[in-house]
């Protein structure tokens, strides 16, 4: 019984080594990896990683050696090169959909996403969507190609991302950023605000206290309009885009995005649904859901974002029918009278 | 001689409106018609088609604003330069605010129907009624620049964010756009009505065309002219 009891533990401690011990030495292994790879000087600009940038990526929560197998404990002294996996091996649908496309001639998955820096979709800029494009595409071009049939091409190049046209993917949200006003021009610009332009607004509560006032983690469009309108933020404006609702990497233009009623319409769930995305420490973004139908409210929801067709609001309409109905009194109600009256205008 | 010939054809009629002010007006009547179908599409885009595609709507719209834009200036410039008359014509004096407005809102509300004459008699130095000279005052003064500069600043709202952002946004900008455009749209029924109202419903309209209008008759002459002249 007793030497039952000593062969149990002995495999329990077996088992519980074999399956913890991995998994520490995994997570040393990251360290002891970053302990030189995060050191520019000490393995070179090429190899260098951002360990700020890294640690808050997906990538890095599987570890180094899932995508770099062949490294071993002697690395770099045994001379054994550094394998690396195929993105392909995890991104299997969106790989095979990119190989599909003409941009796959050109360039590979590391020329546009760095590894171990990328982020998912809802967790990246505008701005920081179209830094992949414009690494191939120059900004004078894009804007040259567009003017020739675009209304307003240098307000769309703007606002959107890129791939809001250039994608199969159907479906699209509003993100609204915060954006603060620096004082460069006599107008102001206003770039998009980081993590620490909000800390300073905020003190020390958290930067989505600015606008999300109860905590809920849901943005009314009562605090919505409540933060439009605090003179404390007078130099803080919502800037909207609209992005995919899913990734895509068809990269192809579909023909229905040259009628701009595709997205100029106010049809049904038109700018309904819609994300505030405020800016976390490392640099991506956190989205918070906004009420639906907010963007369409007049003046307080969402000052600076206004879509023709698509974010006019119905009491607007209202006022402006009640005014155009109006400039028929006169005509009828004095011609009224004046066909009634006709007889004493005969001489 | 042929000169003659046209001093005779219009010897009892006025040179009312020069052909530079004609030329306006038919310019910016065609122009704000055209804004108005455009602007309606651009608004209303699944109920209103009548321009063809969405771009199209824009185009015509941004083309039709910046027409009527550079006419407003010419008129302007037209009337404050050229002809010199713009403040006798469309400032209302002190004498017109305390009795003018009140007497043409009577005949045109009360003493148009019992068959009075107009108390105000068109000239070139005047050629507005007092209640003319404060709508025109507060559409050509206040509205049209207003709407123009609301389209200057909708079309090119990129290069002029941080301003937009200053007046107030880029909603109220676009609502103020609509609204005032529905005034001046409102207008234009009473417009067409009003013109109506002369001797003949297409007396005015016709001088619109051809810059004369006959002249009054004598006010003696008429049993209602006894009547304005009595008063």
């Amino acid at each position: 019984m007793n030497r039952n009891y000593n062969l149990n533990s002995l495999w329990l401690s077996l088992l519980i080594m074999v399956l913890i011990v991995p998994l520490s030495a995994g997570a040393m292994e990251m360290d002891d990896c970053l302990g030189c790879h995060s050191d520019a000087e000490e393995v070179g600009e090429e190899l260098f990683i951002d360990e700020d940038k890294f640690t808050h990526t997906v990538h890095a929560e599987m570890g180094c050696v899932t995508c770099h197998e062949s490294v071993t404990d002697e690395h770099p002294d045994d001379g054994e090169a550094v394998t690396n996996t195929a993105c392909l091996d995890c991104h299997e649908e969106l790989g095979s959909e990119y190989m599909a496309t003409t941009h796959a001639e050109n360039a590979t998955c590391s020329d546009c996403h760095n590894p171990h820096q990328v982020h998912g979709l809802k967790a990246v800029s505008r701005q920081d969507m179209n830094q992949q494009c414009s690494q191939c595409h120059e900004g004078s071009d894009v804007l040259e190609s567009h003017t020739g049939w675009l209304p307003q091409a240098d307000l769309h190049l703007a606002k959107l991302p890129c791939i809001t046209c250039h994608t199969s993917a159907e479906n699209y949200e509003i993100v609204l950023n915060i954006t603060h006003k620096e004082k460069t021009t006599v107008a102001g610009s206003y770039p998009l605000s980081k993590y620490a332009d909000l800390k300073e607004y905020s003190g020390e509560k958290e930067i989505q206290s600015l606008i999300d006032i109860n905590g809920d983690d849901h943005i009314s469009l009562a605090e919505l309009r409540t933060f439009n309108r605090n003179p404390a933020y007078a130099n803080l404006h919502l800037s909207g885009t609209m992005v995919p609702g899913e990734v895509s990497h068809d990269l192809s233009t579909l023909d229905n995005r040259y009628d701009c009623t595709f997205c100029h319409a106010s049809g049904p769930g038109s700018m309904q649904t819609s994300f505030l995305a405020f800016p976390t420490e490392d640099g991506a973004y956190r989205r918070m859901t906004v009420d639906e139908g907010a963007m369409l409210d007049t003046l307080y929801g969402t000052p600076n974002f206004y879509m023709t067709g698509s974010t006019r609001s119905a009491s607007m309409n209202i006022i402006g029918l009640i005014i155009i109905c109006g400039g028929f009194i006169m005509p009828i109600g004095h011609g009224t009278l004046r066909f009634l009256t006709r007889k004493n205008r005969k001489h | 001689m042929a000169e003659e010939l046209q001093d005779q054809e219009h010897q009892h009629q006025i040179y009312l409106q020069p052909i530079p002010v004609r030329i306006w007006h038919w310019l910016n009547a065609f122009g704000i018609v055209t804004l108005t179908v455009s602007g309606a599409q651009i608004r209303f885009p699944e109920y209103i088609t009548l321009l063809g595609s969405y771009k199209s709507a824009i185009y015509l719209h941004n083309t039709a604003g910046f027409v009527v834009a550079i006419s407003f200036s010419l008129w302007f410039f037209y009337y404050t330069f050229v002809a010199r008359t713009m403040a006798n014509l469309y400032v209302p004096k002190v004498e017109d605010l305390k009795s003018g407005i009140l007497r043409q809102v009577k005949f045109y509300f009360l003493t148009y129907f019992l068959g009075w004459e107009n108390p105000h008699h068109p000239t070139p130095e005047s050629k507005f009624n007092p209640m003319q000279k404060s709508v025109y005052l507060a559409i050509m003064f206040v509205m049209m620049p207003l709407v123009s500069l609301s389209g200057i600043f909708l079309t090119n709202v990129d290069p002029l964010r941080g301003l937009i952002v200053m007046v107030g946004g880029l909603k109220l900008l676009a609502g103020l756009h609509f609204l005032l455009a529905c005034s001046l749209i409102a207008f234009l029924p009473t417009h067409v009505y009003l013109a109506t109202l002369g001797r003949t419903p297409t007396e005015h309209i016709k001088t619109m065309w051809t810059g004369w209008e006959d002249e009054e008759e004598h006010g003696e002459e008429t049993e209602t002219g006894d009547l304005v002249a009595s008063r």
